[in-house]
């Protein structure tokens, strides 16, 4: 085990964060919640080959080191399994090589923590006194999302309300809708990210109730930074051995596996 | 190749640790080695009892698998061999041929090492690294040839000098390994097969003929697909007679086959290339029997032979720190951007 040096609550701290889970890579650097610089692009397919040249640069081009760093944060999925592993073996690797604290992030959460802050900016949310739900989505295929639902409001909320997890959209949309027609305390229903390829499905779950509101975004670094932050700053560390990806689901080939030995 | 960038490298006579990684398949390896050929350790972390459940590898698993261990045998290689990350002066890592979800790991995590410790990467091509293996047990001779086979691989390559590859045969369809662990699943051994076969053909006392196939006569290619066919229908033949088919016998007749078959091409390679030494690597060197007959034949021939220990034969970091000290010397390193490729060309990576 590796020892870290006690940061204080109020002194100021670095953090370098990446995501490669979905179509975007990126990377950034927030320093006390603010965002110093950021790298995003969709250029490569492939995660792999750019990854490392790009912290680099963003290192480089804000006069930083490894050892100025406080903490690694990583975008820990769900999401595409390659894409997730490359984030995911280069915070360990940099994390270790440089003794610094990893700390691991849900990419979901990210998605929808960016989602919010760009939802603030625009204003786009009238409510004061009542709470919005964000739902963020990337597409996992067969009509099937990787998603998970959090509750905020303006008064500084965010919590989790149902875990990361891989839902077939069609029951999932119509689950919130359900519940927010039935939860008056709800003002608001976002569903964010990856949202394209389902908005017909979740404009059909719209009954008479709740209405379900869409907004398409990109996953941005930024927001696994400032998540990472907060739990460095609650001392929070991740084991950089033991880390690896929040994939959702057992290998296709564990699970044919585990139906045949129930007899299936 | 395009990512490798020549520049002023060190020069030959300095003392410099490499650290390599390995994990082209089901194997997480890490080598600490100095010079080359002086291996401090060389961990090698196998996922083999993972698969055995589904009757080989499965890729999905051996890259979650890998991103679980790296970093652990990353540690536990340099405490192994004493030093620590500073003393590191270069990163070589396995860019191809493999599994691509597997050496991506690899990829990424040397990438990163080589950032973090602002030293040269270089990426290193897996069968050099299984031919370069003998380096590590022995000095090479100019022109050689190398017999190489593996689960994943069967070719005769020619060394005409240090570091350039010529391949002039290849397996046509299944690599050695392949047709082992095949007709092992025939004769119901577990995965991986290929050392019970092995076994069980060294104690045979019959033996059932079967075909060689020679291609054609001017041809160092391979084939073993109709070799495995004619096992599985010597057993159907068995069956239907209402006779239990001589197990044993079988595994003689198909080991004699493919020893027979590569041998004397390999032999044959070394006498039309005028070479000075016979090279023997890859998982399926560490075959009794194989390692016997070529043993003979080279002395027959009077071709000085090497053969790797078996932990070197299988796949392993150090072996990858063998092949990359040809390109450490002539200062060809890869650049950040390396990419692992699932098939990537041996001569193409010759220094």
């Amino acid at each position: 085990m590796k020892r870290y040096e006690k940061k204080s609550d109020d002194s100021s701290v670095t953090v370098l964060s990446f995501d490669t889970s979905t179509a975007a890579f990126t990377a950034a650097i927030v320093r006390d919640g603010i965002l110093i610089d950021s790298i995003i692009s969709f250029t490569e397919r492939n995660h792999s080959v750019r990854i490392l040249s790009e912290i680099k640069e963003l290192l480089s081009r804000n006069g930083l080191q490894g050892t100025d760093l406080d903490a690694v944060a990583v975008g820990q999925g769900p999401g595409s399994y390659t894409g997730v592993r490359i984030a995911v073996t280069a915070a360990k690797t940099l994390a270790w090589a440089w003794s610094k604290p990893l700390i691991g992030v849900s990419s979901l959460e990210a998605l929808a923590y960016g989602a919010w802050q760009g939802l603030q900016e625009a204003n786009e949310d009238m409510a004061q006194d009542r709470d919005t739900w964000i739902i963020p989505l990337m597409d996992a295929r067969r009509g099937q999302v990787y998603t998970s639902r959090f509750t905020t409001d303006h008064c500084g909320k965010w919590e989790a309300v149902d875990g990361d997890g891989i839902r077939l959209i069609v029951d999932w949309a119509k689950r919130i809708e359900e519940e927010a027609t039935l939860e008056s305390q709800v003002a608001a229903i976002w569903f964010v990210g990856e949202t394209a390829p389902h908005q017909a499905t979740i404009e059909l779950a719209e009954q008479s109730g709740a209405r379900l509101r869409i907004m398409a975004c990109d996953m941005n670094a930024a927001a696994v930074g400032q998540l990472a932050e907060l739990r460095f700053r609650r001392g929070e560390r991740d084991d950089i051995h033991t880390f690896v990806p929040n994939y959702t689901q057992i290998t296709e080939a564990e699970a044919k596996l585990l139906a045949a030995s129930r007899g299936e | 190749m395009s990512d490798m960038n020549s520049s002023t490298g060190p020069s030959s006579d300095s003392d410099y640790l490499l650290l390599a990684i390995e994990t082209s398949c089901d194997e997480t390896s890490v080598a600490l080695v100095r010079n080359g050929r002086e291996v401090l350790s060389n961990i090698i972390s196998s996922q083999i009892e993972t698969h055995k459940k589904f009757g080989g590898v499965v890729p999905e698993i051996a890259s979650r698998k890998h991103v679980e261990s790296i970093t652990i045998i990353i540690e536990q290689a340099l405490r192994e061999a004493g030093v620590s990350l500073p003393d590191i002066d270069a990163v070589a890592v396995t860019q191809g041929p493999g599994l691509i979800g597997a050496l991506l790991v690899g990829v990424v995590a040397a990438k990163s090492l080589s950032l973090a410790l602002d030293v040269p990467l270089i990426g290193t091509h897996h069968i050099a690294g299984h031919i370069y293996a003998n380096h590590l047990v022995g000095d090479i001779i100019y022109p050689a040839i190398a017999l190489v086979v593996s689960g994943g691989h069967t070719e005769i390559v020619l060394l005409e000098e240090e570091g350039k590859f010529r391949i002039i045969g290849r397996t046509r369809d299944d690599a050695v390994g392949e047709a082992y662990d095949k007709v092992a699943r025939a004769l119901h051994f577990p995965y991986p097969g290929g050392p019970y076969v092995d076994k069980l053909a060294q104690e045979a006392t019959e033996e059932v003929v079967l075909p060689r196939a020679w291609l054609e006569p001017d041809s160092y290619d391979f084939s073993f697909s109709g070799l495995k066919s004619a096992v599985l229908s010597e057993i159907n033949r068995s069956r239907m007679k209402g006779e239990s088919p001589d197990f044993s016998a079988l595994a003689r007749g198909f080991q004699q086959s493919v020893i027979d078959v590569v041998t004397t091409k390999a032999i044959r390679a070394a006498k039309e290339f005028g070479v000075r030494q016979m090279l023997l690597c890859g998982g399926v060197a560490a075959n009794r029997g194989l390692r016997d007959r070529l043993s003979s034949l080279c002395e027959e021939a009077g071709l000085p032979l090497l053969i790797p220990t078996n932990k070197l034969c299988t796949d392993n970091a150090a072996m990858i720190a063998a092949a990359a000290d040809l390109k450490y010397r002539r200062g060809q390193f890869s650049s950040l951007d390396l990419k692992a490729e699932p098939i990537l060309s041996l001569e193409d990576w010759s220094v």
